[in-house]
């Protein structure tokens, strides 16, 4: 994607290859170092921490987890919610990214402006600020009062509305930049041939553009999804103890109930949730790139 | 005005014996070039040839397996590329996005520690030259490609290199600008009497730019001669093929005498010149405007086919000719052109004496 | 005709999406000029008060400083690691260069307390008892991929030519790099830094189980206050983190461009 004209100069190999390597090998041993021993290494104790009890292999703390509804239900809450964000930010952020690509001048500096600045703002500043807006008394209930379209006020805080809206609100920028960074460099005339081929405006969405935003529309999506089914500081501030969810689960057995065993099992399975995300939207994006 | 003997002291740049191999594959193999002081010299060659490996060589960004290169009779081959002193001009021009114009040509002199006043006076100087001094404070993002081609030129003359290296240099640039850049940077070399090597695969460039040619093939030079003896007499078959067009024909010699081969082809008996024993195989060759529609009293080599096609180019008209298993290439002008027609038949003869051979190369070459 | 609506549309999503996201940040500011505790909306009559209170909050001052600290240490260490790793990998100098890619960047799509769990008992598990070592030690984690994944967006798209060509005309190797290569992917640097800085600044999951009774960062303050006793002080304080963080963006816009930016985000 990153197309890059280098002139033959460059082309041809380095002088020396074995000193290069070497250099190269240098250059890249203490980020892989950082990654091995701070990274990788600790996931490894977390996973024999999550089965070592006592003195034996067991697999106790994922037949808690895996085996009660109660927990069940809490796995179901974190995709739940990690769905319901993904599909509303998608429906917004695809349309908008479009908008951001066709934008010139100051309008998309200020769009962009737009985007930037919450992406930038502290996670927790923004799912306060929900906290005030979604209160009894707060913006939303008086908007909504004085246009008419409710008499008396809602009750939105601490309930799903107010999680998913607080949590499309913090993830929604995450989907809008990929899309756009892949629409921005659509090239228009993709269109216009189509066009000329016969093909209506629905019919070259359809079969031109959408194929060739898939890569932007997987990275997005993939994005939001990994992020927001491990969200935590969300869901504290805007349900709180109602909405369990898998994130809360893992600091409730490390901060307060003392059960690291049962806290990794759940720190494990949320990995898993991410790695396989990530792990099939690679897939669909060398589908999606492969044709 | 051509310098085919440099090899004496005047010498600027020697090359001897570099040889470079990456993996298993010999990219240069013993290469001798030695360059006179001003002389334009360009390595022509197909891409693979080993051309830009060499210029890299020679600037000090690859190292040579074996072998050695000296600038102003200062043996370099181990000497690192900022202590060479050379200039190189880039294919993509390398300009630095963050600096202006003036910017990117005082880098050198920066990096060289000159006083302020020398180097606004050295940047002056060579802008003027390339006739940009009206830009120097614009960004680069601002200038056009054959602006920016004359930046990088104007960047490489400003510290006074020793040597020129253009490495494709004009290769970005559209056809019309690309010729106008080849008078003007011949001027420009001319006027401070620039030793210069040019890497290209253009073949009209090389024709038009060099002192010198050197055709390169499989890290080899082919063949090292002014630009008219490179066209008039190609030394081999392979500089034969890659410069120029021409009517190649195989044969058997049956006969030999002062010089002149008298050769057995599919379309008749026809002479060359060239030493080969009666019984070799051999290509025997001729430049298309060479060809002319023949009379009866014309003599030389003489062969008759039917016109396939006529290319129509303005002063003149290339026109195939299929004769057996031949194909005839003629650059006809005038009332002979006219009346080349596809499908009718033509009588081609050409001079002896500008009709050359060379070895057969086996029948999968 | 369906284009029109499709335009019309996509604007419509867009304009809401702008809205939809300045929302919060333009009702923190708002609430914090609250003349009543209770984030009235100043409508009749602003106050600044609660400004004036932000220093006077339990802790705040050590907690400002140790979140600076760690962000702007971890940032300055994976800019260095994270570029050298990132030329290595676009250079394509050693075999599995996506490899690499691949796992430097994937921390970005763990979950954050899955880290902190993980670094909690690992660090446990080696006697690192040290709150500020360990904290430094998590945010390199945190900060490492954000920069890795800019630079090599970034490297991937330099033209290593401009390191040759200052290479012949009279820069050594590592002076090539550092006036060729580093004004040329500034804006490179300048994302990759501010995001890592802010990613750093914010982070809530990873900290939280690496902090003790005396070194807690901004963020875990923060979330403790509003559980605590929210009142403005909060919104006062959010307030001024959300200026600092709109002086950063416009600097960085003045000095590269927020679309060069959005280009390099990716």
């Amino acid at each position: 994607m990153s197309a890059i004209t280098v002139g033959p100069i460059t082309s041809a190999a380095p002088a020396s290859p074995n000193r290069e390597r070497w250099i190269a090998a240098g250059f890249a041993a203490p980020a892989m170092l950082i990654l091995l021993a701070l990274f990788v290494v600790p996931l490894g104790f977390l996973l024999a921490g999550s089965v070592l009890t006592g003195g034996g292999v067991s697999l106790a703390e994922y037949a808690k987890l895996l085996g009660t509804s109660y927990y069940l239900g809490v796995i179901w809450n974190s995709l739940r919610l990690a769905l319901l964000t993904t599909l509303i930010a998608f429906a917004i952020g695809y349309p908008a990214a479009f908008a951001l690509a066709r934008a010139t001048g100051a309008v998309r500096s200020l769009l962009l402006a737009t985007l930037f600045l919450p992406l930038a703002a502290s996670v927790i500043v923004k799912a306060f600020a929900w906290t005030i807006l979604l209160r009894s008394d707060g913006l939303v209930n008086t908007v909504l009062i004085t246009l008419g379209i409710i008499r008396e006020p809602i009750r939105m805080i601490f309930t799903e509305t107010a999680l998913i809206i607080g949590s499309v609100n913090i993830f929604l920028p995450f989907m809008i930049l990929p899309i756009y960074s892949v629409v921005a460099q659509l090239d228009r005339r993709m269109t216009d041939a189509a066009a000329t081929l016969g093909a209506s405006p629905v019919v070259a969405f359809l079969r031109v553009t959408l194929p060739l935003t898939i890569p932007g529309i997987v990275a997005g999506v993939a994005l939001v999804f990994s992020l927001s089914v491990s969200a935590y500081v969300v869901p504290t501030l805007l349900i709180g103890e109602r909405y369990p969810t898998l994130a809360s689960t893992i600091a409730k057995a490390y901060l307060l109930a003392r059960q690291p065993a049962f806290g990794a099992a759940a720190g494990v399975v949320l990995l898993v949730i991410a790695i396989a995300v990530i792990t099939l939207s690679t897939r669909l994006a060398r589908f999606g790139g492969g044709r | 005005m051509s310098r085919n003997d440099s090899d004496g002291a005047a010498s600027h740049l020697v090359v001897s014996q570099i040889s470079k191999r990456f993996g298993t594959t010999a990219v240069l193999d013993r290469i001798d070039l030695s360059i006179g002081r001003g002389e334009l010299v360009t390595l022509l060659g197909p891409s693979g040839c080993g051309k830009t490996t060499l210029l890299r060589i020679v600037a000090g960004l690859a190292t040579p397996d074996g072998g050695s290169v000296a600038i102003a009779g200062r043996d370099v081959t181990r000497t690192p590329p900022h202590r060479r002193n050379v200039g190189v001009v880039f294919q993509n021009y390398a300009l630095f996005p963050h600096l202006t114009v003036g910017g990117n040509v005082a880098f050198g002199l920066r990096v060289r520690g000159r006083p302020r006043a020398d180097i606004a006076k050295a940047v002056q100087r060579a802008l003027s030259l390339v006739h940009l001094d009206h830009l120097t404070e614009r960004p680069i993002s601002a200038l056009s490609g054959g602006q920016q081609q004359r930046v990088a030129l104007a960047r490489a003359l400003a510290v006074e290199p020793d040597v020129l290296l253009f490495d494709e240099a004009l290769s970005a640039l559209d056809r019309k600008l690309r010729e106008e850049m080849q008078g003007e940077l011949r001027r420009i070399l001319r006027e401070i009497g620039a030793t210069a090597i040019f890497v290209t695969h253009d073949q009209d460039e090389a024709l038009t730019m060099s002192d010198r040619i050197a055709v390169m093939n499989g890290g080899r030079i082919e063949h090292l001669a002014a630009p008219h003896a490179i066209y008039a007499r190609p030394a081999t078959l392979f500089t034969l093929g890659f410069v120029g067009l021409s009517t190649r024909i195989r044969g058997t010699v049956v006969g030999s005498d002062a010089g002149v081969v008298t050769v057995d082809t599919s379309v008749g008996r026809l002479q060359a010149m060239g030493q080969f024993v009666p019984g070799s195989a051999i290509v025997m060759a001729a430049r298309p405007e060479n060809l002319r529609p023949a009379s009866d009293s014309t003599d030389g080599n003489c062969v008759s086919g039917r016109v396939r096609s006529v290319v129509f180019q303005g002063s003149r008209s290339l026109v195939e000719v299929d004769a057996g298993e031949a194909t005839l290439l003629a650059e006809l002008t005038g009332a002979a052109a006219m009346g080349a027609v596809p499908g009718s038949d033509i009588r081609l003869s050409w001079p002896v004496a500008e009709t050359f051979a060379y070895p057969a190369p086996g029948p999968s070459a | 005709m369906s284009n029109r609506i499709a335009i019309a549309f996509a604007w419509t999503a867009a304009l809401g999406a702008a809205i939809f996201l300045l929302a919060p940040l333009l009702v923190i500011a708002a609430a914090s000029f609250s003349p009543t505790p209770v984030f009235d909306l100043p409508i009749d009559g602003a106050s600044t008060r609660w400004y004036g209170r932000i220093g006077r909050m339990d802790g705040f001052w050590p907690a400002l400083g140790l979140s600076l600290q760690i962000a702007a240490l971890s940032t300055a260490i994976s800019l260095v690691l994270g570029t050298l790793a990132a030329i290595t990998i676009t250079q394509k100098r050693l075999p599995g260069s996506e490899l690499m890619a691949t796992a430097l960047t994937s921390p970005l799509m763990m979950p954050g307390l899955v880290l902190g769990i993980a670094l909690l008992q690992y660090f446990r598990a080696l006697g690192l008892g040290n709150a500020w070592t360990a904290l430094l030690l998590a945010h390199l984690v945190v900060t490492l991929p954000y920069i890795a994944r800019t630079m090599i967006a970034g490297l991937a798209r330099f033209d290593f030519t401009l390191v040759e060509a200052a290479r012949t005309l009279g820069c050594t190797y590592p002076g090539a790099i550092l006036k060729a290569m580093v004004p040329a992917l500034a804006p490179s640097f300048l994302t990759a830094g501010l995001f890592a800085f802010l990613a750093s600044f914010d982070n809530y999951p990873v900290s939280i189980f690496l902090t003790d009774v005396r070194a807690k960062t901004l963020p875990i303050k923060m979330l403790q206050y509003i559980e605590e006793a929210p009142d403005p002080t909060l919104a006062a304080l959010s307030t001024l983190i959300l200026l600092a963080t709109v002086i950063l963006l416009i600097l960085s816009d003045r000095l590269v461009g927020l679309h060069r930016m959005a280009g390099t985000a990716e």
